[in-house]
């Protein structure tokens, strides 16, 4: 019987507004504010709100047997502190209760390691440092953005002196394997990789409402079943937070669920852990040889959510090429501005993809079209290349006068 | 020699359409009617537009007892057996369009000959294209014949082939003499390799005239070589260009702009531009691109950009208001047109008047007329990026370009462009 290990992912993006050419060298404000801080309000009324309030009320009722993990990126911090300093302070209380285990990501949910080591670290020491302020906790666990995966990242997190690293179970690396091991890259040492249960994951995260779905209605006590069921040391849950409530509406039952999956869980003598909890309890004897960077984002499981067309691959290269420069000018607000532009979800939102992944990239955007996304951000780019030059320029003249 | 009286037949006329076609209508009508009686004809017209010097009249304004009293005494000559034309054609529209086939009737002339109700009252509401524009086109050229038989006048000249089988019509039904005035031909919209009705009514129509004004020497030569015209009976008019009211706006970035405006479609050439820019930019990186206007190839253009890499630099607006056209303008420093096949190319002499150097495709109508320009073959991106470069880097070139162009643009009024017509017109005079 294995452990079951349940973590999610808290984020929001800051969303651009229109910004069209004639902006480009007047308008240094590249983001929609008011959208942004709307939209940060709907989710926390029907997901972060109510969900912390269920998970303190199940870490108390069962003693502090149910226990989770969080990720929350850099950018929801700050829309939370700027917007929502109550929803914040929920997060925090949940987090107080001692059962609730933070895990470290690069600040601006970003795909800096596909572009830039330096910029990587520099983001995940900043992510390090907004955590230890806001929650005073430094986390032993690494996630990248959208669980981006591949040897040399988990070598990295090795270097940077994580204990655990996490991955989507994906089945041509697994190979006939089963995700409920606990699994180490070919180059490290001491850090151990744990795969998302793809099967178990989706049927909460998306299969839960499908009403076409052979298993729906599922209740609490079907899926505990499942997982007593599971072979293996430990079944990983690794899940947006928004699913319960947001992607998942509230008239699914997903809170019903939720609140009673604790105990139901608990029931079939299945402990809780977290993912630093699992790193210290089992072993990784098996070998994860994955080459290639993998993620949880659409059927591909790769990167081509961000970076599958031309568009796409020309913004994020662009915005990375201005790394040395905007780093030169020792702008804190210039390269704080240039970094959230790095947001994986700015790329999400220039797919061209069709289909049922298609659909997925649609709900999110909140522009008219890929081709939208890609010409507004295109134009806050070109804006803050003139920033950074004429910040450059200030500077030098400042050092040759002074 | 007594005031000619003229019957035009035309389609857009603004304030409803502001496109170049019915520009050029009323700034020609303007300046011919001061010299001849002139009444002009087109589907829909503005409620009270009220132009000074010559009658407009738009069919959406038209009773039926209107045309009553002709009905006995006409009948139409063209296209008899034609039930339906199942046709969609938008020049605005961002869909490509696809074209069925036309429906015959055998024996339907009489009948086919009158005008109900309904076919007049399609002329008030709906699009002035769209997908019956081949009925309006047909019911346009009765009605119009209808009007002709009713009134007096010496000369009936159609502009572009919407309002050719009208004039056709006209002609037939009144022996007045029929003036075809070409301001854009399948060829410029479609390609060297466009066939159907439209072509086949735009070469009918151009047989059957006794003149011919195309917009330039470059549509001219189109009408005699792929149209099979007769060159005698072609006359080449220049349009004008309408001052308009210039300004400067300061850039808020310090690279130059070149600017490309117009609908993103093929006969635009707006892939070239992205070449050009792409060879410019190797060179330079002083210097941003715009493409502004919206149309088919927007989405293919933003990705082909993309793949060059010229994101950042290369700039697409979407569709303007004539606003934000005109602050563009009053900010650019280079205009480029690399038309694949441009009739005239009004924009350039817009762009003119704010005084910015053109670089612009041999293959256009305001190559003649833009003396000073600098040229090249639609094609030639390498020749194109060459001049762009060279007007960035020779500040004495760009002057002399401008310079030149001010005084191409004195000349290229809309009385001068009346004279020459009035010229064909008293030529078809017995």
């Amino acid at each position: 019987m294995p452990d079951l290990c349940l973590y999610f992912q808290v984020h929001q993006p800051n969303r651009l507004i229109p910004y069209d050419f004639f902006r480009i060298g007047e308008h240094a404000y590249y983001e929609d504010e008011g959208l942004n801080g709307e939209i940060l309000s709907k989710v926390a009324e029907k997901c972060y709100l109510p969900a912390n309030a269920m998970f303190t009320k199940a870490i108390q009722e069962s003693r502090g047997r149910f226990r989770m993990a969080l990720s929350i990126s850099g950018t929801v911090i700050e829309q939370m502190q700027r917007h929502r300093p109550d929803v914040l302070r929920s997060f925090q209380d949940l987090v107080a209760t001692g059962n609730v285990e933070l895990l470290a990501e690069t600040y601006y949910h970003s795909l800096a390691f596909v572009h830039s080591k330096k910029e990587f670290e520099r983001q995940v020491e900043l992510h390090l440092d907004k955590l230890e302020e806001v929650f005073h906790i430094r986390p032993r666990i690494f996630r990248n953005t959208e669980l981006i995966y591949n040897n040399a990242i988990a070598a990295q997190a090795e270097t940077m002196g994580f204990d655990g690293i996490l991955a989507e179970g994906v089945p041509w690396v697994l190979n006939g394997q089963s995700p409920d091991y606990l699994y180490r890259a070919p180059q490290v040492c001491q850090l151990k990789t744990l795969l998302r249960n793809i099967e178990l994951s989706d049927d909460l995260g998306f299969r839960f409402s499908d009403r076409s779905w052979s298993e729906w209605p599922l209740t609490p006590e079907k899926f505990a079943g499942w997982i007593k069921r599971a072979p293996g040391d430990v079944v990983n849950l690794f899940l947006d937070y928004e699913s319960i409530g947001e992607h998942q509406g509230r008239d699914s039952g997903v809170f019903e669920f939720w609140e009673r999956l604790p105990d139901a869980v608990l029931d079939e003598d299945v402990k809780w852990v977290t993912p630093s909890e699992v790193v210290d309890l089992f072993r990784a004897s098996k070998e994860y040889d994955c080459h290639w960077p993998t993620s949880w984002a659409d059927a591909e499981r790769d990167l081509s959510a961000w970076m599958g067309n031309v568009m796409q691959q020309e913004a994020i290269a662009k915005i990375h090429k201005l790394e040395e420069e905007v780093l030169a000018a020792k702008d804190a607000e210039l390269s704080h501005a240039w970094a959230k532009m790095q947001t994986s979800d700015h790329f999400y939102w220039m797919s061209t993809k069709r289909g049922t992944d298609g659909s997925v990239h649609e709900y999110f955007s909140p522009y008219g079209s890929p081709y939208d996304a890609y010409m507004y951000f295109m134009n806050a780019l070109a804006d803050l290349q003139i920033r950074i030059r004429r910040s450059l320029e200030a500077r030098a003249m400042m050092d040759g006068g002074g | 020699m007594n005031r000619l009286r003229v019957l035009k037949l035309g389609w857009e006329f603004p304030p409803l359409i502001n496109g170049g076609l019915g520009i050029a209508c009323l700034g020609l009508s303007q300046a011919l009617a001061r010299h001849v009686d002139l009444r002009v004809v087109v589907p829909r017209a503005a409620p009270d537009s009220g132009f000074e010097g010559f009658e407009l009249l738009g069919l959406n304004h038209l009773r039926i007892e209107d045309v009553e009293a002709a009905e006995s005494v006409y009948r139409y000559e063209s296209f008899a057996q034609i039930d339906r034309v199942p046709i969609h054609l938008d020049p605005y529209d961002s869909d490509e369009t696809t074209v069925e086939k036309i429906r015959m009737e055998p024996g339907g002339e009489v009948r086919f000959s009158q005008t109900t109700r309904n076919q007049l009252e399609q002329f008030k509401m709906g699009d002035l294209y769209g997908s019956d524009l081949g009925s309006k086109v047909i019911e346009f050229s009765k009605i119009a014949a209808k009007l002709a038989l009713q009134s007096e006048f010496d000369i009936v000249h159609a502009h572009d082939w919407m309002t050719f089988l009208a004039g056709v019509e006209v002609k037939k039904a009144t022996g007045k003499p029929l003036v075809l005035h070409v301001h854009a031909s399948q060829y410029d919209r479609a390609g060297a390799d466009a066939r159907g009705w439209i072509f086949e009514i735009e070469k009918y129509g151009m047989e059957q005239a006794d003149a011919v004004i195309p917009v330039s020497r470059y549509t001219g030569q189109i009408c005699a070589s792929h149209y099979g015209i007769k060159s005698s009976k072609i006359h080449p008019v220049h349009n004008g260009a309408e001052p308009v009211k210039v300004f400067s706006t300061k850039k808020k970035f310090p690279e130059k702009l070149v600017l490309f405006l117009g609908r993103l479609t093929a006969q635009k050439g707006p892939e070239f531009f992205l070449e050009i820019a792409a060879k410019v930019l190797e060179r330079n990186r002083n210097v941003r691109f715009v493409m502004a206007g919206t149309g088919e190839r927007l989405k293919p253009l933003i990705e082909s950009g993309a793949f060059r890499g010229l994101g950042g630099y290369f700039h697409f607006t979407g569709f303007l208001n004539k606003e934000k056209v005109n602050e563009l303008l009053s900010m650019t420093d280079i205009y480029c047109m690399p038309s694949v096949s441009e009739p005239f190319g009004l924009s350039a002499l817009e762009a003119a008047q704010f005084g910015i150097p053109a670089v612009i495709s041999k293959q256009s109508g305001v190559a003649e007329v833009l003396k000073g320009a600098l040229k090249a073959d639609f094609w030639d991106v390498e020749l194109m990026a060459r001049h762009i470069t060279d007007l960035l880097n020779d500040d004495e070139l760009r002057e002399r370009v401008v310079q030149q162009a001010a005084k191409d643009m004195a000349a290229s009024t809309w009385d001068a462009a009346a004279a020459k017509v009035l010229d064909v017109y008293r030529s078809l005079m017995p």
